[in-house]
Protein backbone atom coordinates (compact mmCIF):
# COMPACT_ATOMS: atom_id res chain seq x y z
CA UNK A 1 0.00 0.00 0.00
CA UNK A 2 0.91 3.36 -0.49
CA UNK A 3 1.78 6.30 1.87
CA UNK A 4 0.60 9.46 0.60
CA UNK A 5 2.53 11.38 3.16
CA UNK A 6 6.30 9.94 1.65
CA UNK A 7 4.98 10.31 -1.54
CA UNK A 8 4.54 14.04 -1.77
CA UNK A 9 6.96 15.69 -2.93
CA UNK A 10 8.10 18.74 -1.22
CA UNK A 11 8.73 22.48 -2.42
CA UNK A 12 11.81 23.56 -0.99
CA UNK A 13 13.29 27.00 -1.42
CA UNK A 14 16.46 27.43 -0.55
CA UNK A 15 18.54 30.38 -0.25
CA UNK A 16 22.21 29.82 -1.44
CA UNK A 17 24.57 31.49 0.69
CA UNK A 18 26.22 34.00 -1.54
CA UNK A 19 24.05 32.82 -4.26
CA UNK A 20 21.29 32.08 -6.07
CA UNK A 21 17.66 31.53 -4.55
CA UNK A 22 17.10 27.51 -5.66
CA UNK A 23 13.44 26.46 -5.77
CA UNK A 24 12.55 22.24 -6.23
CA UNK A 25 9.37 20.68 -6.42
CA UNK A 26 5.72 21.90 -7.86
CA UNK A 27 6.22 25.48 -8.56
CA UNK A 28 3.96 27.41 -10.43
CA UNK A 29 6.42 30.39 -11.41
CA UNK A 30 5.08 33.91 -12.54
CA UNK A 31 6.32 37.33 -14.40
CA UNK A 32 4.11 39.71 -15.05
CA UNK A 33 6.93 42.16 -16.14
CA UNK A 34 7.44 39.22 -18.66
CA UNK A 35 4.41 38.02 -19.05
CA UNK A 36 4.89 34.51 -18.19
CA UNK A 37 3.26 31.63 -16.51
CA UNK A 38 4.52 28.60 -16.21
CA UNK A 39 4.40 24.84 -14.15
CA UNK A 40 8.05 24.15 -13.65
CA UNK A 41 10.11 21.39 -11.42
CA UNK A 42 12.96 23.74 -10.45
CA UNK A 43 13.92 27.47 -10.24
CA UNK A 44 17.34 29.41 -9.84
CA UNK A 45 16.81 33.16 -9.08
CA UNK A 46 19.20 35.79 -9.05
CA UNK A 47 19.37 37.75 -5.46
CA UNK A 48 22.05 40.03 -6.12
CA UNK A 49 20.57 41.95 -8.63
CA UNK A 50 23.57 41.70 -11.56
CA UNK A 51 22.50 39.41 -13.75
CA UNK A 52 21.73 39.57 -16.87
CA UNK A 53 19.34 36.70 -17.76
CA UNK A 54 16.71 38.50 -14.49
CA UNK A 55 15.15 37.00 -13.19
CA UNK A 56 17.16 34.43 -13.09
CA UNK A 57 20.44 33.38 -11.91
CA UNK A 58 23.43 33.82 -14.69
CA UNK A 59 26.57 33.52 -12.12
CA UNK A 60 27.05 37.08 -12.52
CA UNK A 61 27.37 37.23 -8.33
CA UNK A 62 30.66 35.58 -8.64
CA UNK A 63 32.33 38.37 -10.66
CA UNK B 1 -22.06 62.30 8.21
CA UNK B 2 -19.19 60.41 6.21
CA UNK B 3 -16.00 61.44 8.07
CA UNK B 4 -13.15 61.46 5.31
CA UNK B 5 -9.49 61.49 5.66
CA UNK B 6 -7.18 59.04 7.91
CA UNK B 7 -7.53 57.56 11.22
CA UNK B 8 -5.69 54.90 13.62
CA UNK B 9 -7.17 51.68 14.16
CA UNK B 10 -5.20 48.73 15.81
CA UNK B 11 -2.31 47.69 14.18
CA UNK B 12 -3.06 50.36 11.32
CA UNK B 13 -5.02 53.20 9.34
CA UNK B 14 -7.63 53.63 8.05
CA UNK B 15 -8.87 55.83 4.92
CA UNK B 16 -12.03 56.46 3.69
CA UNK B 17 -14.00 58.25 0.46
CA UNK B 18 -17.52 58.66 0.21
CA UNK B 19 -18.02 55.32 -0.58
CA UNK B 20 -15.25 52.48 0.89
CA UNK B 21 -13.24 52.96 3.91
CA UNK B 22 -9.65 51.10 2.68
CA UNK B 23 -7.16 49.63 5.77
CA UNK B 24 -3.46 49.88 6.04
CA UNK B 25 -1.63 47.12 8.34
CA UNK B 26 1.80 48.44 7.59
CA UNK B 27 3.15 45.14 9.15
CA UNK B 28 1.54 42.96 6.96
CA UNK B 29 3.51 44.98 3.95
CA UNK B 30 6.25 42.55 2.12
CA UNK B 31 6.62 45.27 -0.34
CA UNK B 32 5.17 43.66 -3.53
CA UNK B 33 4.72 47.53 -4.44
CA UNK B 34 1.63 46.66 -6.43
CA UNK B 35 -0.15 49.45 -4.85
CA UNK B 36 1.61 52.47 -6.04
CA UNK B 37 3.48 50.87 -9.56
CA UNK B 38 -0.56 50.67 -10.74
CA UNK B 39 -2.27 54.02 -8.94
CA UNK B 40 0.82 56.27 -7.64
CA UNK B 41 -2.55 59.18 -7.65
CA UNK B 42 -3.48 57.12 -4.53
CA UNK B 43 -0.58 55.64 -2.81
CA UNK B 44 2.67 57.33 -3.26
CA UNK B 45 4.79 56.25 -0.78
CA UNK B 46 7.12 59.37 -0.55
CA UNK B 47 3.62 61.42 0.50
CA UNK B 48 2.30 62.34 4.23
CA UNK B 49 -0.34 61.06 4.21
CA UNK B 50 0.30 58.22 1.71
CA UNK B 51 -2.89 57.01 0.82
CA UNK B 52 -5.30 59.84 -0.77
CA UNK B 53 -8.69 58.50 -1.41
CA UNK B 54 -9.41 61.35 -3.67
CA UNK B 55 -6.91 60.31 -6.33
CA UNK B 56 -8.82 58.02 -8.07
CA UNK B 57 -12.41 56.34 -8.67
CA UNK B 58 -13.21 54.00 -6.09
CA UNK B 59 -13.71 51.20 -8.29
CA UNK B 60 -10.07 51.99 -9.11
CA UNK B 61 -9.12 51.94 -5.88
CA UNK B 62 -11.00 48.45 -5.00
CA UNK B 63 -9.00 47.33 -7.84
CA UNK B 64 -5.76 47.45 -6.50
CA UNK B 65 -6.24 46.73 -2.88
CA UNK B 66 -7.89 43.63 -4.39
CA UNK B 67 -3.77 42.94 -5.90
CA UNK B 68 -2.63 43.38 -2.73
CA UNK B 69 -1.25 39.74 -2.00
CA UNK B 70 -1.39 40.27 2.01
CA UNK B 71 -3.27 41.80 4.37
CA UNK B 72 -1.68 45.18 4.59
CA UNK B 73 -4.77 46.54 2.14
CA UNK B 74 -8.04 45.94 2.69
CA UNK B 75 -10.75 47.52 2.07
CA UNK B 76 -14.99 47.40 3.20
CA UNK B 77 -18.24 49.17 2.07
CA UNK B 78 -18.95 52.16 3.96
CA UNK B 79 -22.55 51.44 4.13
CA UNK B 80 -22.97 48.11 6.07
CA UNK B 81 -25.36 46.36 3.91
CA UNK B 82 -23.65 46.76 0.77
CA UNK B 83 -20.92 44.16 2.76
CA UNK B 84 -23.38 41.29 3.00
CA UNK B 85 -22.79 41.52 -1.49
CA UNK B 86 -19.33 40.96 -1.31
CA UNK B 87 -18.43 38.20 -3.62
CA UNK B 88 -15.51 35.85 -3.61
CA UNK B 89 -13.58 37.54 -5.94
CA UNK B 90 -13.21 40.79 -3.72
CA UNK B 91 -10.62 38.72 -1.77
CA UNK B 92 -9.24 41.45 -0.30
CA UNK B 93 -12.14 42.78 1.04
CA UNK B 94 -12.01 42.58 5.40
CA UNK B 95 -14.46 39.98 5.32
CA UNK B 96 -12.48 37.40 3.48
CA UNK B 97 -9.44 38.37 5.34
CA UNK B 98 -10.95 37.65 8.41
CA UNK B 99 -12.79 34.12 8.11
CA UNK B 100 -14.18 34.86 11.56
CA UNK B 101 -16.16 37.62 9.91
CA UNK B 102 -17.44 35.77 6.66
CA UNK B 103 -18.94 32.87 9.27
CA UNK B 104 -17.77 29.43 8.49
CA UNK B 105 -15.01 28.68 5.72
CA UNK B 106 -14.22 25.34 5.04
CA UNK B 107 -10.52 24.49 4.85
CA UNK B 108 -9.62 23.16 1.96
CA UNK B 109 -8.04 19.58 1.95
CA UNK B 110 -6.63 19.72 -1.38
CA UNK B 111 -3.73 22.23 0.03
CA UNK B 112 -0.60 20.12 -0.07
CA UNK B 113 -1.25 19.18 -3.41
CA UNK B 114 -1.59 22.80 -4.76
CA UNK B 115 1.58 23.68 -6.21
CA UNK B 116 3.86 26.70 -4.50
CA UNK B 117 3.51 30.16 -6.05
CA UNK B 118 6.57 31.61 -7.15
CA UNK B 119 5.90 35.47 -8.55
CA UNK B 120 8.53 37.82 -9.71
CA UNK B 121 7.05 41.53 -8.64
CA UNK B 122 7.70 44.40 -11.45
CA UNK B 123 10.93 45.44 -10.10
CA UNK B 124 10.35 44.44 -6.65
CA UNK B 125 10.87 40.83 -4.70
CA UNK B 126 10.23 37.52 -5.25
CA UNK B 127 6.84 36.71 -3.44
CA UNK B 128 6.34 33.17 -2.81
CA UNK B 129 2.88 31.18 -1.64
CA UNK B 130 1.77 27.99 -0.28
CA UNK B 131 3.49 25.35 1.54
CA UNK B 132 7.22 24.68 1.26
CA UNK B 133 10.51 24.35 3.53
CA UNK B 134 12.65 27.54 3.87
CA UNK B 135 16.12 26.98 4.07
CA UNK B 136 18.64 30.56 4.41
CA UNK B 137 21.41 29.93 6.38
CA UNK B 138 21.24 27.58 9.10
CA UNK B 139 17.68 27.58 9.70
CA UNK B 140 14.96 25.19 7.99
CA UNK B 141 11.50 26.47 8.97
CA UNK B 142 8.33 24.74 7.67
CA UNK B 143 6.06 26.73 6.40
CA UNK B 144 1.92 26.41 5.73
CA UNK B 145 0.19 28.24 3.92
CA UNK B 146 2.99 30.50 4.04
CA UNK B 147 3.43 34.23 2.57
CA UNK B 148 7.24 35.39 1.77
CA UNK B 149 8.84 37.64 -0.20
CA UNK B 150 13.20 37.60 -0.87
CA UNK B 151 15.29 40.45 -2.25
CA UNK B 152 15.97 40.41 -5.68
CA UNK B 153 18.23 43.63 -5.83
CA UNK B 154 21.21 42.47 -3.54
CA UNK B 155 20.47 45.41 -0.97
CA UNK B 156 17.90 44.56 1.54
CA UNK B 157 19.26 45.36 4.92
CA UNK B 158 17.05 42.07 6.38
CA UNK B 159 18.55 39.16 4.10
CA UNK B 160 17.31 37.07 2.52
CA UNK B 161 13.68 39.14 2.76
CA UNK B 162 12.82 42.14 1.14
CA UNK B 163 12.56 45.31 3.36
CA UNK B 164 11.78 48.06 0.16
CA UNK B 165 14.91 49.49 -0.30
CA UNK B 166 14.99 48.50 -4.07
CA UNK B 167 12.21 51.60 -4.47
CA UNK B 168 14.55 54.03 -3.04
CA UNK B 169 18.08 52.12 -4.67
CA UNK B 170 16.06 52.34 -8.20
CA UNK B 171 16.36 48.72 -8.55
CA UNK B 172 14.94 48.39 -12.42
CA UNK B 173 13.76 44.43 -13.53
CA UNK B 174 16.44 44.59 -16.67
Amino acid sequence: MENNQENKTETVVEVVEGGPLKITGNIIFQDIKRDIKVNVRELYLCRCGRSCNKPFCDDSHKK
Amino acid sequence: MIEKGRKSFSGGRRYRNEDITVYWKPDACVHASYCYRELIEVFDPGRRPWIDMEGASTEKIIEVVNMCPTEALTWKWNNPERNLEIGPDQTNHVIFRRPELAGDETEDTEVREKPVSVRIMYDGPIIIKGDFILKYGDNVREMKGGLISLCRCGLSNRMPFCDGTHRSTGFEDV
